[in-house]
C-alpha cells in the first residue's frame, strides 16, 4: 500500500491478459520433477519411435547365438541375452511396446469416460446411480484379478492389453468428468443455453465437455502409466503379450533365473520398467498439479 | 446409524452377488476347459464320465447356483489340480505363508508410513519431507515385482546379505516384508502428509495457537485426529494393493503362498479353487469397503445424516 504512493509514476501494468493455461505452464515449470519427467518421458518416446535407427539388429533375430549370455561389452551394451539377441535392442523395443499400450489404452479410457462422465454429471439422478454403481462394481474387483481372467479370455496378445486396460482405466478419467459437468451444469451460460432451447446432447459438446478439457487431459496422463503397469504385470505372468515380441515384463520374469549368474538380463529390464513408469507418473502428477492446484496430493 | 450400516450391508450384498456372477461366466467364457484333449488325452467316454462327475454337463446356471448353494455352506468343492483334498484344505495351507509375510508387511508399513507423512508435514520442505514424498512416489508407481526385484538385486545378489528365497525361515521372510511393506509405507506417507497439511492450514488451529495450547497438544489431539478421516478411506485401495501384490511378491521370492494358485487354477481350468480364490478375495474387499464405509461415518458425523450418497 505505502509502496504505490511513494512511488511518483504509477506504470499501469501491461493490459495482457494471461490465460489460465498459461499460468499452467508456469505451474508446471516450476515443478522440477515434473519436467524431469516430461523430459525423460520424451526421450523415451523419440527412442521407442527410433528405435529401427538407432538399435544395430533387429531384435527378435538370434544373431550371436555363440556369444550368449555374454556380459555387456563395447560391442553389446546392454550384453546378449540366452537366446542370442541383442539385449541393447531387446529393452528398446521393449519401450515401444510398453509406451504404445499405455498411450493406446489412456486414449480409450478417455474415450468411454468422457461420454459417460457427461451423462451421469449432466442428467444426475437415475443415470448417475446406474453409472456410480457400475464404477462400485469396478472398485470391489481388484484390476488385476479381473485383467488375469479377461487376459486367459482374449487369449492374452497386444490388443487384449488394451481392451482390458481401457476397461479399468476409464473410471478414473469418467469420475474427474462427472464432478467437473456437475459444476458447471449450473453456471449462468448453461442455463442461458437451455432457456435459448440448446438440446442436453448440444450443451454437453459444446459447452461442458470443452470446460473439462483440463480434468481430461490430467485422466489421460494419469492413466498412462496404470497401462503400462497391467501390461508390465501380465507380462511378467506370462499371460501378457506373448513371446517373441520383446516386452520388460516377461524380461524381468525371465531374468529371476539369472540374476544370480548373469546380472545384466535382471537389471536392465528392472531398471528401464522402473524409469519409465516413474518418469510418466511424475509427468503426471505434475500436469494434474499445474492444470488443476486443487486436486493437489490427491 | 443402524439403518444407514443396514443399506450398505444391502448394497454391499448386491455387489458381491453381482461380481461372483460375473466371475462364474467369465471364468466359463474362456474357451476350452479343464479336460481338453490336449492337457487330457482320455477316451470320450471317459472325458463324458468325468464331466458327468463334476457337474460340468449341466447348464451353466444350474452349475452357479449348486456351487454358490456350496459356498453358503462353506463347501468350495474339490480342486481338480489336487483331487485328494477340499479347496477349503488347501487354501487353509497355502494361507499361513501369505498371511504372515502380508500382514507383517501391513503391519509394520502402515505405522511406519504414517510416521513418515506426520514428520514430513511437521518438518515442510525438510529432508524429511523430500524423502516421504519420494518413498511415496517410488511405492506407489512402481510394480511390486520390480521393487522386489531391485530388493533382490541389491541385497541378495551384489551385497550377499540376505537369502533372496522368502520361505520357510524368518531371517527369509525380511526381504519379502520389505517389498510387501512398500505399499502401505507409499500409501500412508502420501495421505497422512497431505491430510495433516490440510488439517493445519484450517482456521480452528489457528484459534489453538492464539489460545496458548502447546504445538505437541495441538498436533496430538487436534490435528491427528481430524486427519484420521482421509487415513480410513485409502485402507481399501491399500488393501488391495498389498493383497494382489501377494501373487507378484510370492513369484518373486517362491513363496509357497496362495498367490502362485490364483495363477495356476486360471491356467489348468481349475474351476472350482479359481471360484473360491475370486470369492474370497471379493469377500474380503466388500468387508473391508464396508467396514471402512462405517469406520468413516462413525469418525465423521457430518456424513451420516446424508446416508448413503
Amino acid at each position: 500500500m505505502t509502496d504505490t504512493i511513494a512511488t511518483p509514476i504509477i506504470e499501469p501494468a501491461p493490459p495482457r491478459q494471461r490465460s489460465p493455461l498459461w499460468f499452467a505452464w508456469q505451474r508446471f515449470l516450476s515443478n522440477k520433477a515434473a519436467v524431469a519427467g516430461g523430459i525423460v518421458m520424451s526421450i523415451l518416446i523419440l527412442m521407442a519411435v527410433f528405435a529401427p535407427l538407432i538399435t544395430p539388429v533387429p531384435p527378435e533375430a538370434q544373431l550371436f547365438l555363440t556369444q550368449s549370455l555374454a556380459f555387456p561389452s563395447a560391442e553389446h551394451w546392454f550384453g546378449v541375452d540366452n537366446l542370442g539377441r541383442d539385449f541393447y535392442t531387446r529393452i528398446v523395443y521393449g519401450a515401444r511396446v510398453s509406451l504404445s499400450i499405455g498411450f493406446i489404452a489412456a486414449g480409450f479410457s478417455v474415450l468411454i469416460g468422457i461420454p459417460l462422465g457427461a451423462l451421469a454429471g449432466y442428467f444426475g439422478g437415475r443415470t448417475d446411480w446406474v453409472i456410480m454403481r457400475i464404477i462400485e462394481l469396478f472398485s470391489v474387483v481388484p484390476p488385476l484379478l479381473a485383467a488375469m481372467l479377461l487376459g486367459t479370455l482374449l487369449r492374452g496378445g497386444y490388443m487384449s492389453i488394451v481392451a482390458i486396460a481401457a476397461l479399468f482405466g476409464w473410471v478414473q478419467v469418467c469420475l474427474l468428468v462427472r464432478a467437473q459437468v456437475k459444476a458447471f451444469r449450473e453456471k449462468e451460460f448453461v442455463r442461458a443455453a437451455q432457456a435459448l432451447g440448446a438440446s442436453p446432447w448440444y450443451i454437453i459438446r459444446r459447452h461442458l465437455i470443452p470446460n473439462s478439457i483440463s480434468p481430461i487431459i490430467v485422466g489421460f496422463v494419469l492413466a498412462i502409466p496404470l497401462a503400462m503397469m497391467l501390461e508390465a504385470s501380465l507380462s511378467f505372468l506370462g499371460i501378457g503379450v506373448p513371446p517373441p515380441t520383446a516386452t520388460w515384463g516377461q524380461m524381468i520374469n525371465e531374468g529371476i533365473n539369472f540374476m544370480f549368474y548373469y546380472w545384466h538380463l535382471a537389471v536392465f529390464p528392472t531398471a528401464a520398467l522402473a524409469i519409465t513408469v516413474l518418469a510418466t507418473s511424475l509427468f503426471g502428477d505434475g500436469l494434474r498439479d499445474a492444470l488443476d492446484p486443487t486436486l493437489k496430493g490427491r | 446409524m443402524l439403518g444407514y450400516i443396514l443399506r450398505r450391508l444391502v448394497s454391499v450384498a448386491f455387489t458381491f452377488i453381482a461380481v461372483s456372477l460375473i466371475i462364474f461366466l467369465m471364468m466359463h467364457a474362456v474357451p476350452g476347459g479343464p479336460f481338453d484333449a490336449n492337457d487330457m488325452p482320455v477316451s470320450e467316454a471317459v472325458r463324458a464320465k468325468l464331466m458327468a462327475q463334476l457337474g460340468l454337463d449341466q447348464p451353466l446356471y444350474v452349475q452357479y447356483l449348486k456351487y454358490m448353494w456350496g459356498v453358503l455352506h462353506f463347501d468350495f468343492g474339490v480342486p481338480y489340480q489336487s483331487p485328494g483334498e477340499s479347496v477349503l484344505q488347501l487354501l487353509s495351507r497355502a494361507w499361513v505363508p501369505s498371511l504372515v509375510l502380508g500382514g507383517l508387511g501391513v503391519l509394520i508399513g502402515a505405522p511406519l508410513g504414517i510416521l513418515l507423512g506426520m514428520a514430513a508435514a511437521l518438518n515442510r520442505n525438510s529432508w524429511i519431507d523430500y524423502l516421504a514424498s519420494a518413498v511415496a512416489t517410488i511405492g506407489l508407481t512402481i510394480p511390486v515385482f520390480v521393487t522386489s526385484m531391485l530388493l533382490i538385486l541389491v541385497f541378495a545378489v551384489w551385497l550377499k546379505w540376505l537369502p533372496a528365497s522368502g520361505w520357510p525361515n524368518p531371517e527369509r521372510w525380511i526381504l519379502p516384508i520389505i517389498a510387501y511393506a512398500a505399499i502401505p509405507v507409499a500409501t500412508y506417507a502420501r495421505y497422512t502428509r497431505s491430510a495433516m497439511l490440510d488439517t493445519m492450514s484450517r482456521p480452528f488451529v489457528t484459534v489453538l495457537r492464539a489460545k496458548g495450547l502447546s504445538e505437541r497438544r495441538i498436533v496430538f489431539q487436534h490435528v491427528l485426529r481430524n486427519s484420521a478421516i482421509p487415513l480410513v478411506t485409502v485402507f481399501l485401495p491399500m488393501f488391495i494393493g498389498t493383497a494382489t501384490g501377494s501373487i507378484f511378491v510370492e513369484a518373486m521370492f517362491r513363496v509357497p503362498g496362495l498367490g502362485a494358485y490364483f495363477v495356476s487354477s486360471i491356467e489348468t481350468r481349475d474351476y472350482p479353487l479359481e471360484m473360491a480364490l475370486m470369492l474370497m478375495i471379493t469377500f474380503m474387499y466388500c468387508i473391508a469397503y464396508l467396514l471402512s464405509d462405517i469406520v468413516y461415518a462413525l469418525i465423521n458425523p457430518r456424513i451420516r445424516v446424508g446416508g448413503a450418497e
